[in-house]
């Protein structure tokens, strides 16, 4: 059997001195490879997992293995998230005051490698999700579906083994939802990813490979 | 602020200081020798005579130092010196001669004379009493360049100092032969100090750093400077606290993609760097500026040169780093520490 590339055990998230308790024993695999989407109404823990599983914050209890070592402790959650990690938030969460080439560029500047290639690197990928005509402007001068594609390129910056994206369609109109969607589909196929959505909305979610529901705080059979 | 205020009061201080290095050094002096403490300053004349007995002593020449008010706007360091002094040779006469010892004369220097426009001949009132003015000399420091120089004798009647002076200035025989010069320093000092008990001898180039006025406002530079950088400091803390504050989400950013901490603490404490550096070059133009307003306002024409030296230059950019550095820590761990979720929340 093959080993799991994350693994979730009994994984407990509690805010406010144990009064919130956001994640209950949550207990998960995933696949090298594989598109997983977390649904579930609003509260029910998806974004916390999320951020348990992309290295953002520490559990209360339980704990997440990466191709079976434990996260915070035999991985450095720093390297962890620089070098295996790509990061969609719903708000892009790009860098004002940086061109859309520079804030492609920001992951890599984590892992330091020689100006000219990260800038060659950022092109394109820039240039592979359609926005060469865009390197230089700023956030504030694009659409919401164009930050999220420089969102997604920055996301790839250092070619990570798994994206996660929290809510990527959350900010967009419908035509701008199905085509990051598509993109993200299409960058897991051809580069054999492991893209893990969490969503609210069920058309993402059935886009899928596959689903869990999470209610609260527990995964729903 | 800070900066300018460090330039401009240290650059003061530190010029005034080598102004009293460069008339030691033109006048030819190696050894002053004063009163061991700071309320006395005052010597008696007559040890003049056992100075000269020294064998390498070859001139010990009594001398008075002052400050006079020529009229409310202009005052002056004066000089009270003995006609036949051989601090006198350093001054080279523009117009007119010398004065004699016992006439109520002066010499202007050439600074001092073109402010109170006056020109050999002329009389000029100090302390009430009445002096011709017999000539006008270049000296070879800016303390020399706007100052009076008179008798000895009409000093110590102005000041009150019946057989009192402030100091003598000695000149040594030559170095003899095989001697090393700090070793025949010493050896005058010691003997100086032996043949005078209560007075002491110091080498002119420690005299003029350590002279009492040169330590005062040493002291009082670096004292209000030194607030002025504390200040300085708490004002870039302050604005970096506020850019770490404003900038949480960003720093979220940077964590969530894998910036390590150190790298963040790194991108603040440049900025903060950076800050000090840009006040810093601000600082020292502005600085320069007063030093150069200093310079040509006649209270203190005196006793100030304009421009600052590159070793002042390096200082100052160095504290403005360091300012820069200090007062970015406690932002910078602050960002740094920074809980990446909470930090991509912020609003």
């Amino acid at each position: 059997m093959t080993e799991p590339l994350l693994e979730v055990r009994g994984l407990c998230k509690s805010y406010d001195e144990g009064r919130i308790e956001a994640l209950r024993g949550v207990d998960l695999s995933i696949c090298a490879g594989e598109f997983l989407a977390i649904s579930g109404p609003s509260g029910s823990g998806k974004s916390t997992l999320l951020h348990l599983l992309g290295g953002l914050d520490f559990p209360t209890s339980g704990e997440v293995l990466f191709r079976g070592a434990k996260l915070g402790t035999t991985i450095d959650l720093d390297d962890y998230r620089s070098q295996k990690l790509g990061f969609i938030f719903q708000a892009f969460h790009l860098i004002p005051t940086l061109s859309v080439l520079e804030n492609v560029q920001v992951p890599m500047l984590a892992l330091s490698p020689c100006p000219r290639n990260r800038r060659d690197r950022a092109e394109k990928l820039l240039v592979e999700l359609g926005l060469e005509h865009r390197l230089r402007q700023y956030p504030n001068e694009l659409s919401a579906g164009e930050r999220q594609r420089v969102a997604i390129g920055r996301a790839l910056a250092n070619n990570p083994e798994i994206l996660l994206a929290d809510e990527p369609t959350g900010n967009l109109d419908s035509v701008n939802s199905a085509k990051t969607m598509e993109i993200l589909k299409g960058i897991q196929k051809q580069r054999g990813m492991t893209l893990i959505v969490v969503t609210h909305e069920n058309d993402v979610a059935h886009s899928a490979a596959r689903q869990i529901r999470l209610r609260d705080g527990r995964i729903e059979a | 602020m800070a900066i300018g205020a460090f330039v401009g009061l240290v650059g003061f201080s530190r010029s005034f200081e080598h102004e009293w290095l460069r008339m030691y050094e033109s006048t030819g002096t190696d050894i002053s020798v004063i009163q061991r403490t700071f309320l006395n300053t005052s010597v008696s004349e007559s040890s003049g005579e056992a100075l000269r007995k020294l064998p390498m002593v070859a001139q010990a020449m009594p001398m008075i130092l002052n400050m006079a008010d020529l009229t409310p706007e202009v005052n002056a360091l004066t000089f009270g010196w003995k006609a036949d002094s051989y601090e006198l040779d350093s001054l080279k006469m523009v117009s007119g001669r010398r004065f004699r010892d016992g006439a109520p004369e002066v010499m202007l220097g050439e600074m001092l004379a073109e402010t109170l426009n006056k020109k050999a001949g002329d009389t000029i009132e100090i302390q009430g009493s009445a002096f011709t003015v017999t000539g006008i000399y270049h000296g070879g420091s800016a303390l020399e360049a706007a100052a009076v120089v008179m008798p000895l004798d009409q000093m110590q009647v102005l000041g009150a100092m019946d057989g009192k002076v402030t100091a003598f200035h000695v000149r040594l025989k030559p170095l003899p032969a095989g001697e090393d010069p700090d070793h025949y320093m010493k050896r005058a000092v010691s003997a100086i100090e032996a043949a005078l008990p209560g007075l002491r001898a110091v080498p002119a180039s420690e005299q003029a750093h350590n002279n009492q006025v040169v330590q005062l406002a040493h002291a009082s530079a670096w004292g209000t400077s030194g607030i002025a950088l504390l200040i300085g400091i708490l004002g870039i803390a302050n604005t970096m606290a506020m850019s770490v504050f404003e900038r949480t989400r960003e720093i979220g950013i940077l964590r969530a993609l894998g910036w390590k901490r150190w790298k963040v603490l790194v991108l603040i404490e440049l900025e903060a760097v950076a800050l000090g550096l840009a006040g810093g070059v601000l600082g020292i133009l502005a600085g320069t500026g007063a030093l150069h307003l200093l310079a040509a306002l006649p209270q203190t024409a005196s006793i100030v040169s304009a421009g600052i030296s590159p070793l002042m230059l390096l200082e100052t950019i160095g504290i403005a780093l360091l300012a820069g550095l200090v007062a970015g820590l406690i932002p910078a761990w602050r960002g740094a520490h920074l809980s990446p979720v909470e930090a991509l929340r912020h609003d």
